[in-house]
């Protein structure tokens, strides 16, 4: 178990009174830019010595509401989406009734997967003389239609600098519909941080969904993932959990409003990304005394026998972890060594090594890196989309399983991206989907993740058959590049030559208040 | 589940309706109409001044969802953006954007230079225009003063092609013959890559030349190019007209609208018939043209009229489609296969004006006895309650009818608008001679067997 709860600093403290979460920045040091060593990274990061910077050249990244928060919202079953902003700012989530259809049924998803969401569809009107009457229609318009039990009302820029007073019209609202109103601030001016917006709409779900326990479901494991794990990952995590004689209580995709409401009743929050969970897990706990674990993620087969261990322990049934670690690895790990005998081969026609760059999320960084090292692979350098102080004691913890590696912390900019994969050379680059040219390589490429919609097992990467699955996969990614390569010759870089010339792919950057 | 809202607890809560509330709107934000735009110009690079997520939001809302397409070697996480925050909120963004602009020439390859500014420095009150125009003599940079709130992905592109207008284009000797086609909208239309290869290759056949400014490499020359058209075509029956008419006033170029881009050998004819004639094309080129193809098209239809007579004979029809698409889809399934047009949804929203002139184009000129009940609506709650209320056998829509037309609708379905997540659309199209037979192909599988 971690020990902040022993030893709760009043930062960590959260308050439901308040209409949001702090950011990142303000919470826990949130950073959007970093270059060295990981040891490095944590001592400034203990010395608050870790700042934001100003990109002078920066590229399109995400923001807190369109880091794929509308498309997860949308998801909630019995619940409407109300996205008050202009129309683009829920375009993403056009995909809601169609892509995660290509769920089957007989994989256990919910027949009933008939999403709802709505704009308000600010527009220039709105933005002289406000927008409180519209969307009060557009909640009235939600009940009409559909009769959720809970409406979320996600905030945008537009909505926040005009000064669109949402909790006004909650207040004024809510004593007269059934629905539970869930206002989430999620404006995208808000933070660097996109995190920031998975905190927002935790805050939202703590303060206005989770109901007092009625009673303990002592067999009731909550579990909150990134919309990057797959549906095979939740099939996976539910296979586990029942051999232990456990159900998750997966949220927030695709959940009723009954699951939120029974977050409290849980025995234990556990996480499958750290990062992403850590604002709910927290709350949870000093809210309704629901325990939690943010470390290890089952990623890799040592860390999903941890992740068991740990929940063992939380819930005293270490004996029965021990055995369904037991079963498994026998399972498991055969495939696993014949995996790294595959990577054996690779390295020994690659003199000796093969190294790989993750590009990853703060959550994936410290349960990654130690999979690489099951696989036999190494990693020069692990790229990292922010970097906060949650994590610390992990990334300690990883330093010493791993030693110290070399880590650039970058939002993803796509140019310092290729800047450090030209700069590194590594055998394999590791990318998030839509993440422009980054697969045009003379060595090797491939995605790093999936997505909630893909029902592959090809695509899995949670617990052991995950693990299993995502080293097929890489070891596959090594076997044929024509794609990566023919696309490198044929199509044009989008950067010119000095920027790869020279040797910083910082070259842009200033630190906050800098000046030129 | 009680509906106590109206009943119980007092009156309604908004004073007013606001249609403009609306589940999944059939179309983006006016700066990602411009977006799109600029990445359909080869060597064009936008500059968003922005939040840091509106390019994200049209990479899987608008191009991801355009036929599951990346914006190309400019589009994605390679846009630049100036991810402004609450800092330049209280601040000003324009030092942000200067450096941004700056940073961009020297880092990035690019013809020109697109910046687009969007929400955030049009409700603080940017000077975006003067910091533009600082970097007039070193690169090609033009500002397309847009919003999220100024409107749709449709009124985006119009007000892309302004800015060109604007800040590009000079007086150029006429080229004879010359013609540039304006309508096709990249991503809110997604098949403009293949409408635009097909139409260009038509007009050829015919002897014109074809600047289709987007798509083409021509990059920056084809923009410049627009003043020596001849002709300027406007295959929609709105979006692209206010450009036409701009060209008009500044350059004398005469335009034509034609309000849709042609499926199949009849409109396609009428098309090349038109413009020929506009251009003093000798008819006996152009029907010499048309006499090839249209002979090839209905020899080749014969392989595939037995399918068609099991699959979907003589059917109930439904279109859910932004004004042009519409226009082409019912006259073609009107006119060339027979089926009965019941009703089309024009999800583009547009002006008032070009309603009535819409309507007429979906409901006159058509075979058979069937007019299609024509509404204009881009929630997609409302859309999915009108395709209830009459028996279809065919929806050509959006990615949102697909499970809709199968469960509700006993219906065929493709894809053929905007959002489309269910299919990858690269330079396929449904225009010109050959598109009927495309269309026929792409929607066949589902139900074709003898059995």
């Amino acid at each position: 178990m971690t020990s902040e709860k022993d030893d709760p600093a009043a930062k960590d403290r959260i308050n439901l009174d308040d209409i949001t979460c702090p950011t990142r920045e303000q919470r826990a040091n949130g950073i959007n830019a970093f270059k060295g060593k990981a040891s490095e990274l944590v001592d400034k990061a203990r010395r608050g010595e870790l700042r934001n910077c100003e990109r002078d050249f920066q590229q399109n990244s995400g923001c807190i509401l369109n880091f794929y928060l509308t498309v997860r919202v949308a998801t909630i079953r019995d619940a409407v989406m109300i996205v008050h902003a202009p129309v683009g700012c829920s375009a993403p989530a056009a995909l809601y009734r169609e892509v995660f259809r290509r769920l089957w049924t007989s994989m256990n998803r919910a027949a009933d997967f008939d999403f709802h969401g709505l704009t308000t569809n600010i527009g220039e009107k709105d933005v002289i003389y406000g927008a409180a009457d519209k969307l009060k229609f557009a909640i009235e318009e939600a009940v009409r239609r559909h009769s959720p039990r809970a409406i979320f009302i996600l905030t945008s820029c537009a909505s926040g600098i005009i000064g669109e007073d949402v909790e006004g019209v909650v207040a004024e609202v809510q004593p007269r519909i059934d629905a539970t109103l869930v206002p989430i601030h999620c404006e995208g001016i808000r933070s660097r941080i996109i995190q920031t917006g998975y905190d927002a709409f935790w805050h939202g779900i703590l303060k206005y969904l989770v109901k007092p326990a009625r009673k303990r479901q002592p067999d009731l494991v909550n579990v909150a993932s990134m919309l990057s794990y797959t549906w095979q990952d939740r099939m996976e995590i539910t296979r586990i959990l029942a051999k232990l004689g456990l159900r998750p209580n997966f949220i927030p995709e695709f959940a009723r409003v009954s699951d939120f409401e029974a977050l409290s009743e849980a025995a234990v929050t556990a996480p499958v990304c750290p990062t992403y969970t850590d604002y709910l897990s927290r709350g949870l706990e000093q809210e309704h005394g629901v325990p939690y674990f943010l470390y290890p993620s089952p990623i890799g087969i040592a860390n999903t026998d941890e992740w068991l261990r740990t929940l063992g322990r939380t819930l005293g049934i270490e004996e029965r972890v021990e055995e369904v670690i037991r079963e498994e690895r026998a399972h498991w790990v055969p495939k696993m060594d014949a995996i790294r005998a595959g990577f054996e081969e690779v390295k020994k026609k690659n003199g000796g090594d093969f190294r790989i760059m993750g590009s990853l999320g703060q959550g994936r960084l410290v349960t990654q890196t130690p999979f690489f090292h099951e696989l036999g692979v190494s990693t020069p350098v692990a790229l990292c989309q922010d970097f906060d102080d949650l994590l610390l004691d992990d990334v300690d913890d990883l330093l010493k399983r791993v030693g110290d590696f070399d880590i650039i912390v970058n939002t993803f900019q796509a140019a310092e991206v290729a800047h450090t994969a030209r700069f590194y050379n590594p055998d394999m680059v590791l990318s998030c989907p839509f993440q422009g040219s980054a697969y045009k390589r003379e060595k090797g490429m491939t995605r790093i993740h999936a997505l909630r919609g893909d029902g592959r097992r090809w695509s899995a990467q949670a617990g052991y058959a995950g693990a299993v699955a995502c080293g097929s996969f890489l070891l596959q990614a090594t076997r044929n590049r024509s794609f990566q390569n023919t696309m490198l010759q044929k199509t044009g870089d989008p950067y010119k030559q000095w920027w790869y010339d020279q040797p910083d792919p910082h070259y842009f950057h200033r630190r906050e208040g800098q000046q030129p | 589940m009680t509906l106590t809202l109206v009943s119980g607890k007092g009156g309604k809560l908004s004073a007013k309706e606001y249609p403009e509330v609306a589940e999944s709107p059939r179309f983006t934000c006016a700066l990602g109409g411009a977006y799109g735009a600029t990445l359909a110009v080869f060597g064009a690079v936008p500059i968003l001044h922005s939040g840091a997520g509106c390019g994200m939001a049209n990479a899987q809302g608008m191009t991801y969802a355009s036929g599951l397409n990346s914006g190309g070697s400019a589009g994605t996480t390679t846009t630049p953006c100036s991810g402004l925050i609450e800092e330049h909120v209280v601040f000003g963004g324009e030092d942000k954007l200067r450096r941004l602009i700056d940073s961009t020439i020297r880092v990035m390859e690019g013809q020109l230079y697109v910046v687009i500014s969007g929400c955030v420095p049009a409700l603080i009150g940017d000077d975006v225009d003067s910091v533009v125009a600082e970097f007039r003599d070193r690169a090609a940079v033009i500002h397309v003063k847009t919003s999220g709130f100024a409107g749709n992905g449709f009124l985006g592109y119009n007000m892309f092609l302004d800015a060109v207008i604007e800040g590009l284009l000079k007086p150029l000797p006429v080229e004879r013959k010359l013609v540039n086609v304006f309508g096709l909208v990249p991503n809110q239309n997604i098949f403009w890559k293949g409408e635009l290869r097909t139409v260009k290759a038509l007009l050829e056949g015919i002897g014109a030349k074809v600047n289709t400014v987007f798509s083409d490499f021509g990059s920056l020359g084809s923009i410049e190019r627009i003043p020596a058209a001849e002709l300027n075509l406007v295959l929609n029956p709105w979006c692209g007209l206010e450009a036409a008419a701009k060209l008009e006033e500044r350059f004398g170029t005469p335009f034509e609208a034609l309000d849709f881009v042609p499926v199949g050998p009849k409109d396609t004819s009428e098309l090349l018939r038109r413009v020929g004639r506009k251009l003093k094309i000798p008819s006996r080129k152009i029907e010499g043209f048309i006499s090839a193809e249209e002979k090839n098209v209905y020899r080749y239809m014969e392989y595939l009229a037995e399918m068609f007579m099991i699959a979907m004979p003589h059917a109930f029809s439904a279109v859910v489609a932004d004004s042009r698409t519409a226009i082409s889809l019912v006259r073609y399934g009107a006119n060339e296969l027979g089926w009965n047009p019941e009703l089309a949804v024009v999800t583009d929203d547009p002006p008032e004006w070009a309603r009535d002139g819409i309507a007429r184009r979906l409901t006159e000129g058509l075979e058979g006895p069937s007019v299609p009940r024509v509404i204009f609506q881009y929630d997609s709650h409302t859309i999915r309650q009108e395709l209830k209320k009459q028996p279809l056998q065919v929806i050509l829509g959006s990615s949102l009818e697909k499970y809709i037309a199968r469960t509700e609708n006993e219906s065929h379905h493709l894809s053929v608008s905007y959002p489309t997540y269910d299919r990858l659309i690269v330079d396929r199209s449904y225009a010109g001679f050959r598109g009927g037979i495309a269309l026929l192909e792409d929607m066949s599988h589902s139900f074709a067997g003898p059995s």
